[in-house]
């Protein structure tokens, strides 16, 4: 019976996310010439991909693990130069000439593969320390290895400030290696898409399998998992590779999305939000311990970052408003506190959407409500 | 609980609803700020639209501000003449935060809003994330201050009103070779784009001109406090010459002061981010230590050519301080668009990028007067500029700085 | 030899700024278990407080360190503005990791506040000299008289907050809010009031950080906050976060630690340096070099 209502829900999904990717493709075609499609609605969906594969991937160590993970984004670095490289060798030993060349398609997806792969490696050396870290001094810990991914590749002569950021090198990873244009956005639109999708799966895949429910007995106690048998060390280590392979994906994302890559955009003291404490911001406001949750708080972190300095009902504002609009990060931050102070865990909590069990949640929820206001009622009138 | 609910609710509707607005506003070509209804961009009564696209909040914000204010001054100069083609001009100011991403979302952004014309960005990290877009989407690109080499080399959309790299590092080397110095030292920073492009020029050209590099040190990043340790080991190297390009935040408070201190007496040689350092210099230090400072700018805001004292003090009297070279290189961006939408008698795009392409045209600017070479950098001069310990424009002791020599062309290995 | 001890003067001249900072943060976290990243910016606030006030206090015939006084009320101010109107409310809802988001908010909200403000705006400031120049000759190498002061002062704060947090009522208050706060509060002590308390003074001490590193680095900037922050935070952390003599420690063997790769090994790579020390160190000692390791209660 459980089983038949597993099967059910998977096909749900795959139905629904079929449905919703051709809907896609069908207005991708319809509309992908428009200046508005192609300016806007492009661009932020491959921003919103990279930051929904980052938010979800962060998610596995801090909401299911439990640890604090500050150096995300050196992941991300890793993945980025990467599959820039990786791209740019391919070009410059002529295995593709240009991306109507059917071996390209190949190429991208092996370089996000590259991407993830590397990553996952480094992801090793970082959980290894992590065995004997907790709290705190893990979260200082995976801040440095950030710290020294970023310091390392700006001194790699072969990918530093000389090698992509700059040169010769960017302009033809925009021409010719990774990086998508305006038009390719478009074109390419549906890879992002795709292997969003595809991490997805594969992280809730991961949390529902054994290895998940390990996982999560070791969030919750430590040592009562390691009392039952659960091999706590080989555990926390393969959830730092697997989160790491994520963000490396999520990085060749970002590769494409730029088409220029500089070590800056992944500083922990970068002003953006495309900084560790950001990505641990999205996750915690998502709710930690819910991957749906940091979809819909990567999406709305991008949106409203994207709107208060883009948006044009800012315009429509009155003056006085308009001019704290001026500081993006500085209504970002109050709104971050707004958000904090009325959902203290996060948009989802632990809540994670279904659409099977949708129509039932939502029941349970309006009852508790009615049970909810029955019992203010109740205290009402002893009151 | 409910009102919560609701307000997410609302606040989620407003986003969403907020995204549409910005992407309808991208079919029409009239601008959302005055709310005009669309209409053929050619009409004579439409204003022409630049837009600028540079750092207006975050680190690098001081460099924002130059830019706005230098490229608001021409526009409201050129609309108090009258305008161009019978139009007014309108600006649109985009903020990259000193980020790429940001700076990619802001040229799209001003792009759907019908701008064709662009300004900016201001660092070569961020402006090398736009000039292929540019160049796909036919939008003209000229920045005023992105001096890597590759940012003109690749595309036909893009042009600077500044120099390159190359030329700014050369023209420092080709000054130590001039005044006898065989043995160099350079102190600068491996993470960033800027001094990491301009210690390339720079060793680049010490080759050409037989100069010795003896010592390179380096920083780990662009905030660092202390060059006491790199300046120390240039002393036991045993170099009179040191080229340091940092910006002037760096330059006034720290390096100079620090490198005096740990026992460097000879030469401190820059670029163009030592602008506006005697603004940044400690009250009550030793100012002697700002003696034997050399740097190269792109222009003398001491000039006393005509058009450059009229840019000064109309700057002056409209922001009350002395313009940057930042701000007077953004002024000369909208000067040459003028010059190519009067000579091209359109402000299309295409027609004005095929006039500023086009040979021969003379752009006679704030920073020198020019004509683009075929990669559509300009082909000027660069003042050397000298600091030393002096009295100030109030009496007070300061650091002023005195212009050494115009380089125009530079020297034969 | 002169290189040795100049890159130890330079060295001490850092860490001894890191340890001041330091203190700050190990005396929050000590409390309350949170990683304030907003205390960065409190030295930001505190700078641009003394930029504003020295010509103000030099008027009045004191001299120009006097300004930290006003400098350490504002900081005081503003500490605990944060703790009231942020931390509280989220402590009482929220779980750890959503009070270290509201930190990450706070401080993003204090950077940009700050160059929201057309008084302080985007351009850094650069301070007036504020103690007079000079210093003691090794080997022809110069350690200043500021780095010997803020040492000093490092010592005293030290010691200072040592007793105070072991004697006072006050101070046995906070380390037993620390411990176990609804224990402390069936003891009769007012939990809110001692956080307040806490971040007053950790906010006041961050004023006095911000007059040592003044005079040392005289460049105030409204981002000053993050990298110095996050390396007073690493000193911390590496002394044994929440542990006094700690955080000193901490800051000092950064700040040598930094000055030498920079001198020795390489200049480009010092952070990656700084940090890789650090890992190695927590790697052998988990819990900071002074930390305690706690066995797990079953």
């Amino acid at each position: 019976m459980k089983q038949n209502k597993t099967m059910q829900g998977y096909l749900l999904n795959t139905v629904v996310i079929v449905v919703l990717f051709a809907a896609f493709q069908m207005l991708t075609a319809a509309y992908g010439g428009s200046g508005s499609f192609k300016l806007v609605i492009a661009p932020c969906l491959w921003q919103c991909c990279y930051l929904i594969i980052l938010a979800a991937s962060l998610n596995l160590v801090l909401g299911f693990l439990g640890q604090l993970s500050l150096g995300h984004c050196g992941f991300m670095a890793i993945g980025a130069y990467t599959a820039a490289l990786l791209s740019l060798a391919c070009e410059r030993s002529e295995v593709f000439k240009n991306a109507n060349d059917p071996v390209y398609l190949v190429i991208i997806f092996a370089c996000i593969l590259a991407a993830g792969v590397l990553s996952a490696l480094v992801g090793l050396l970082v959980g290894i320390p992590a065995l004997r870290l907790k709290g705190d001094y893990l979260a200082i810990i995976t801040l440095g290895f950030g710290m020294i991914i970023v310091n390392i590749i700006n001194n790699l002569p072969f990918c530093g400030q000389d090698g992509l950021a700059l040169g010769s090198a960017s302009a033809s990873l925009y021409k010719n290696g990774l990086g998508f244009g305006s038009k390719s956005k478009v074109t390419f639109l549906w890879v992002a898409l795709l292997t969003t999708i595809v991490c997805m799966t594969m992280m809730f895949m991961f949390i529902r399998s054994k290895y998940g429910r390990c996982i999560r007995a070791i969030r919750d106690d430590e040592i009562a998992a390691s009392a039952s048998g659960i091999n706590t060390s080989f555990y926390k280590v393969m959830t730092f590779a697997y989160s790491a392979f994520f963000a490396g994906v999520a990085g060749a994302l970002y590769a494409c999305a730029n088409a220029t890559l500089s070590t800056s955009s992944f500083a922990f003291t970068n002003g953006g939000i495309l900084n560790s404490t950001f990505i641990v911001v999205m996750v915690v406001l998502g709710g930690m311990g819910s991957l749906t949750g940091s979809v819909v708080a990567a999406v709305v972190m991008f949106l409203v970052n994207y709107q208060i300095k883009n948006g044009a009902w800012v315009a429509l504002l009155p003056a006085s408003v308009q001019g704290v609009f001026q500081y993006p990060m500085l209504v970002y931050a109050i709104l971050l506190i707004i958000i904090i102070v009325f959902r203290p865990k996060g948009i989802f909590g632990a809540y994670e959407f279904s659409l099977r069990n949708l129509p039932a949640d939502l029941k349970a929820s309006r009852a508790r409500k009615a049970a909810e206001k029955a019992e203010r009622k109740e205290a009402g009138a002893h009151v | 609980m409910k009102r919560k609910r609701l307000l997410s609710i609302l606040l989620a509707l407003s986003l969403a609803a907020s995204l549409t607005a910005c992407g309808g506003s991208g079919e029409s070509s009239a601008p959302a700020v005055d709310g005009e209804s669309a209409a053929p961009a050619e009409s004579s009564g439409e204003p022409i639209l630049i837009g600028t696209i540079s750092p207006n909040t975050g680190n690098l914000a001081a460099y924002g501000t130059a830019v706005t204010t230098g490229a608001a001054l021409a526009v409201e100069e050129i609309n108090a003449a009258g305008g161009l083609l019978g139009r007014q001009l309108e600006i649109i100011n985009a903020d990259d935060q000193y980020d790429p991403t940001e700076c990619l979302n802001a040229f799209n952004s001003l792009v759907s809003q019908g701008v064709g014309l662009i300004v900016g960005s201001v660092t070569s990290g961020c402006t090398s994330a736009i000039t292929g877009a540019a160049n796909e989407e036919e939008v003209c690109l000229i920045t005023p201050t992105s001096t890597a080499d590759s940012i003109t080399t690749e595309d036909d959309f893009v042009f600077r009103s500044c120099y390159a790299d190359s030329f700014q590092g050369a023209i420092a080397a080709a000054y130590a070779k001039q005044a006898g110095y065989d043995k160099v030292g350079m102190v600068y920073c491996a993470a960033d784009t800027y001094s990491k492009g301009l210690y390339d020029s720079f060793s680049a050209a010490c080759e050409t001109y037989g100069v010795e590099v003896a010592a390179v040190e380096s920083t780990a990043s662009m905030d660092v406090q202390d060059y006491t340790n790199q300046f120390a080991a240039m002393v036991n190297a045993g170099v009179q010459f040191v080229y340091a390009p940092f910006y002037y935040d760096v330059i006034g408070p720290y390096l100079v002061t620090q490198a005096r201190a740990a026992g460097y007496t000879g030469v401190i040689m820059g670029a163009d981010g030592y602008d506006t350092t005697p603004d940044y210099v400690v009250d009550g230090a030793d100012l002697t230590a700002f003696n034997n400072v050399y740097w190269t700018n792109h222009y003398d805001p001491a000039d006393t050519s005509e058009k450059s004292v009229a840019f000064v003090s109309a700057y002056e009297a409209k922001y009350g301080n002395t313009p940057s070279a930042f701000a007077a290189l953004a002024y000369d961006c909208v000067m040459m668009y003028k010059a190519a939408i009067e000579a091209a008698g359109s402000a299309d795009p295409v027609e004005v990028r095929d006039t500023l392409a086009a040979d021969g045209v003379v752009y006679d600017c704030i920073t020198g007067t020019y004509s683009l070479d075929e990669t559509g950098t300009p082909v000027k001069g660069a003042s050397i500029i000298a600091f030393e310990a002096g009295t100030g424009a109030d009496g007070k002791p300061a650091v002023v700085s005195k212009l050494l020599d115009v380089v125009t062309e530079l020297p034969q290995a | 030899m002169s290189t040795f001890i100049q890159t130890l003067f330079v060295g001490l001249r850092l860490g001894s700024i890191y340890a001041l900072v330091a203190l700050g943060y190990t005396m929050v976290y000590g409390i309350i278990r949170l990683i304030n990243f907003a205390h960065g910016d409190f030295i930001m606030v505190g700078g641009y407080t003394m930029i504003f006030t020295v010509p103000a206090v030099l008027a009045l015939g004191l001299p120009a360190w006097a300004a930290v006084i006003a400098a350490i009320a504002v900081c005081a101010l503003v500490g605990m503005g944060t703790e009231l109107i942020a931390y509280r409310p989220v402590r009482k809802k929220g779980t750890k990791m959503t009070a270290l988001i509201t930190a990450i908010a706070m401080s993003l909200l204090l950077e940009n506040l700050a160059q929201a403000i057309p008084a302080i705006g985007p351009n850094p400031k650069v301070a007036s000299q504020i103690f007079t120049a000079g210093g003691i000759s090794f080997a022809g190498v110069t350690l200043e008289y500021t780095t010997l002061l803020t040492i000093v002062i490092s010592a005293i704060v030290m010691v200072v907050l040592f007793q105070f947090t072991q004697r006072t009522k006050l101070g046995r208050a906070m380390r037993c809010v620390s411990e176990d706060k609804e224990a402390a509060t069936l003891m009769g002590i007012n939990v809110n009031h001692t956080i307040l308390a806490t971040f007053a003074i950790g906010s006041g001490l961050a004023a006095v950080a911000a007059l040592m590193y003044m005079a040392q680095y005289p460049k105030i900037y409204t981002t000053m906050g993050s990298l110095l922050g996050l390396k007073a935070f690493v000193s911390a952390v590496l002394g044994g976060i929440g542990i006094i003599p700690g955080a000193v420690l901490g800051g000092i063997v950064i700040g040598l630690v930094e000055s030498f790769t920079t001198s020795y090994v390489s200049s480009s790579m010092a952070d990656a340096f700084v940090f890789l020390i650090l890992i190695v160190v927590l790697v052998l000692k988990p819990a900071g070099i002074l930390g305690k390791n706690v066995g797990e209660k079953v």
